[in-house]
């Protein structure tokens, strides 16, 4: 075996270490089969999808990582282990005392708020939670992200669309398939006033890839195959990061997580401490904090970047959607995070306030276990997703704030396969493959979480209705509190899993693995589905670098 | 019985109960689904990193140990630490109490303060508008759910004529008191957090101005038809003074013992107007703390409440014994 495949494998078996030893072949039932389709296209695995899925031909072999993660994505949408539903869009009301446009990410970065006229320059956010502590490396959840992000800065970051951009490194390279450094950049202070030294930044590193430094970090599945970093000059300012295997998508991941902190800062306070109080490098410091109530941070005038242009920004709650968007409507608040269909057209209708909405890294989608009746057939799968009428879904329960999907990997993410359309609503060609898989007279019930997506329990509810409009198939929906659908797709055991359950997926790397590793790869820590055909796509996507992305 | 040995059986006994709710708060963690991992670790965490986050919690101890450990803490003042924020429960808690007991408070004064006089012009003016008017106010502030009446107010005097903040909690009252000395101007922080208390407490009060408008009614319609009224008038006391003086004395003191109760609901009661003002007190706290399973934040919360609770009970009980002696036989 070639150096090249050890360590690969070790950085396979890290990302999948997420499940107890599943074996990796098992396709059981008529859930193994690979479905090539006619038509091969000269681009690497971006063929274009078909409505005849069984019909067998061959197709070249990709060449790039792109092109192996298309081909996992042709693959998902021809087996269809999901019932592909929809991206969520993040809809927010904001004032016209501002002028700010919402990322992709999710992530409100106030150092993009402009002011409009003079009022804009206190700008005050209004989300449906307060943070869960202020340790930047002790979370992983948006609305603490919006927090700690004002004050706290990574390596690398993304820009509005999605791009890659240095931010505390000045420079990025991958020396070596298990070595990747980063070049910190000089003169950036601290809010105490200490400065960024390369130690700073390789100790922020170990915090969270090691539980030995400091924290029990819940972003150690995010720098997964991220081994340890140490520095290696402090004259030329690099600190290398050693990986388990190729990591393809190491700088996507340190693009998402891995704030820096103030290593002699940390040392010197507790958890409670470092949870209440700030000291980053970000563009905003600390001003007040109230835990649960607000945050408010003063712009830091010595940011080593362009000082920000609003003076002060202060972050408050209100559970309700009715009360964000009443403090929006009575000037109290500049953004509202999450406004829900059914209240936009309050928004929009009052003088001094507009809605924004941007298609959120968020998708929606209904998982079948390949490995129960009936949904061990890929007839039967596809049958489902024929059977449902996305754009009625998108336009009247979401009020158009959601696109159809057709594939695990949304529009722009690395990996994408331009080709696929979503399933068309095709009630006769559904029951025919009803007919088809031989479980006619079927009865299914989807498993939705109450209130954890936007309009989870009402699309749950028109896909039931939807389907069961079919009349070879019985289709019923099912509400369930989020935590319970959690203890059951979490324990690592598909068999404990609904057999068909509504399920959101946030991937921030903006790379197809992060989506189809966990939720569809055999190994994955959340996977319904197993197939050698994407596992091998899979593998062979992680063998590869994607520097492009 | 004497007075100190019927207290300190109280006392014991309210020992029991909160010990109980103890027990009862601990054990609903066990029966209620999910697991605190799934709080703490996202989604897609490994196996592994699920292991860890078992064992720092404590979650692999046999379930009597986590008991007598929970116990044992308890009784240090230890409720342990928030699984989000890492906090000390306890700090987190007594930080948010003191909202909610200035809105509990508030409430109930706005229920003194409209529904004494209510009660007291209903009964005395029987069968006349006035009579009529305030029955229908009572059905109507018993029958209307404080999220609607909440929402309902919001709109109106916040959104529509921005006489009030719409939600939230400015200063509070100790801010507000230490305004006086302080640099902040008293008047104005007194008059915003004033302005963002007067919404929540009417949405929390109305149920009880109802509720005690009715009380005072029919307390001061049955006192009203007792002999002693009667020799009042006869010996020539004017009407005023038979009403205020006498009838409504006799009146309120089953109205303060409601009163003293309801502080407690209240207390259970605001967590919906809570959630609706995005007011910052226990009860928002205890429904974020549900939603993220929380633990010891919750815990936390339901026994401070609990113990409240006992205490106000064991109160109201001993000045009922005070006043009135034949209690503490029965």
């Amino acid at each position: 075996m070639s150096e090249k495949d050890t360590s690969r494998r070790r950085f396979l078996q890290a990302a999948g270490s997420a499940t107890a030893a599943v074996a990796l072949a098992g396709c059981s039932g008529n859930g193994g089969e690979a479905t090539p389709t006619d038509e091969p296209t000269d681009s690497d695995g971006g063929e274009t999808a078909t409505t005849e899925p069984q019909e067998t031909t061959e197709r070249p072999e990709p060449e790039t990582r792109d092109g192996y993660l298309q081909r996992a994505n042709l693959h998902c949408h021809e087996q269809a282990p999901w019932v592909f539903l929809n991206r969520q869009y993040s809809v927010y009301g904001q004032s016209s005392d501002i002028e700010w446009q919402p990322r992709t990410d999710e992530r409100v970065s106030a150092y993009a708020i402009e002011p409009a006229n003079d009022d804009g320059d206190d700008v005050v956010m209004t989300q449906s939670q307060m943070d869960s502590g202020l340790d930047p490396q002790d979370h992983r959840e948006t609305p603490t992200d919006n927090i700690v992000l004002q004050a706290y800065e990574g390596l690398l970051e993304r820009d509005r669309e999605g791009t890659i951009v240095e931010t505390l490194a000045t420079d990025y390279q991958r020396l070596d398939e298990t070595t990747v450094q980063f070049t910190v950049r000089d003169n950036v202070p601290f809010h105490s006033g200490d400065s960024l030294t390369p130690e700073d930044v390789a100790y922020s590193i170990n915090r969270i890839v090691d539980p030995d430094v400091g924290i029990e970090s819940p972003q150690v599945d995010q720098l997964i195959g991220v081994e340890g970093a140490e520095v290696e000059s402090e004259e030329d300012r690099t600190v290398n990061v050693n990986l388990a295997g190729l990591n393809p998508i190491v700088f996507a991941s340190f693009a998402t997580y891995c704030d820096v902190m103030n290593r002699s800062w940390v040392e010197e306070n507790d958890d409670a401490y470092i949870n209440q109080n700030m000291d980053g490098t970000g563009p905003f410091e600390l001003s007040n904090y109230e835990q649960g109530v607000e945050v408010a941070f003063d712009r830091f005038e010595d940011y080593w970047d362009e000082p920000a242009a609003i003076s002060t920004f202060t972050i408050n709650s209100a559970s309700e959607s009715s009360t964000r968007v009443n403090r929006l409507l009575s000037g109290e608040t500049d953004i509202a995070v999450n406004v829900p269909p059914q209240e936009v057209s309050r928004v929009e209708e009052n003088d001094g306030t507009s809605i924004s909405a941007v298609p959120s890294t968020r998708i929606l989608f209904n998982a079948m276990r390949y490995d129960v009746e009936p949904f061990d057939s890929p007839e039967f799968r596809q049958a489902v997703n024929y059977a449902i009428d996305l754009d009625s879904i998108v336009e009247n329960v979401l009020q158009t704030f959601g696109s159809p999907t057709g594939q695990p990997t949304l529009e722009g993410f690395f990996g994408h396969n331009g080709d696929i359309d979503p399933y068309p609503q095709d009630l006769e060609r559904a029951e025919q493959l009803v007919e088809e898989s031989g479980y006619a007279g079927a009865e299914i019930e989807l498993v939705t979480p109450i209130g954890r997506y936007l309009r989870d329990v009402e699309i749950a509810q028109a896909v039931a209705a939807q389907v069961d409009e079919l009349s070879n198939v019985s289709a019923s929906a099912r509400q369930v509190e989020f935590s319970t659908l959690v203890s059951q797709v979490t324990t690592g055991n598909i068999e404990d899993k609904p057999p068909w359950y509504l399920l959101g997926w946030g991937n921030a790397t903006f790379d197809a693995i992060q989506t189809i590793q966990p939720l569809l790869a055999s190994d994955g820590a959340l996977t319904s589905y197993k197939n050698d055909e994407l596992d091998s796509l899979l593998d062979e996507a992680q063998s590869l670098p994607s520097e492009s992305n | 019985m004497g007075y100190g040995r019927f207290l300190l059986k109280r006392g014991v006994q309210g020992v029991g109960v909160v010990w109980g709710v103890v027990t009862v708060v601990f054990v609903l963690r066990f029966i209620t689904p999910g697991s605190p991992i799934d709080t703490v670790a996202p989604l897609d965490a490994s196996q592994e990193t699920r292991r860890r986050i078992a064992e720092e919690l404590g979650l692999n101890e046999p379930l009597y140990i986590q008991y007598l450990d929970y116990l044992w803490e308890l009784l240090h003042g230890n409720m342990g630490y928030s699984y989000i924020s890492s906090i000390p429960a306890s700090v987190q808690v007594f930080q948010k109490l003191p909202a909610t007991l200035e809105l509990a408070i508030a409430a109930s004064v706005v229920a003194i303060v409209l529904s004494i006089p209510l009660g007291v012009i209903s009964a005395t003016r029987r069968h006349e508008p006035a009579d009529y008017a305030a029955t229908t106010f009572s059905l109507l502030g018993i029958s209307t759910p404080n999220f609607w009446l909440g929402i309902m107010l919001v709109l109106v005097f916040a959104v529509q004529f921005d006489v009030f903040p719409t939600s939230g909690r400015a200063h509070g009252f100790m801010q507000a008191l230490a305004a006086i000395t302080g640099p902040a101007p008293f008047f104005e922080v007194a008059r915003e957090w004033l302005a963002s208390l007067f919404l929540p407490a009417i949405t929390l009060g109305t149920y009880f101005t109802a509720l005690i408008t009715r009380l005072v009614r029919s307390g001061m319609l049955d006192e009203l038809s007792e002999g002693y009224v009667r020799a009042t008038r006869a010996k020539g006391l004017p009407e005023t003074l038979v009403r205020y003086k006498h009838v409504l004395r006799n009146t309120l003191v089953p109205v303060v013992t409601v009163l003293g109760l309801q502080l407690g609901t209240l207390i259970g009661g605001a967590v919906i107007t809570e959630a609706v003002f995005a007011w910052p007190g226990l009860g928002s706290e205890i429904i974020r703390a549900i939603n993220a399973r929380d633990w010891p934040i919750l815990q936390g919360s339901l026994i401070v409440i609990g113990t409240g609770f006992v205490l106000l009970n064991i109160a109201v009980d001993a000045l009922y014994a005070y006043l009135d002696p034949r209690v503490m036989a029965e």
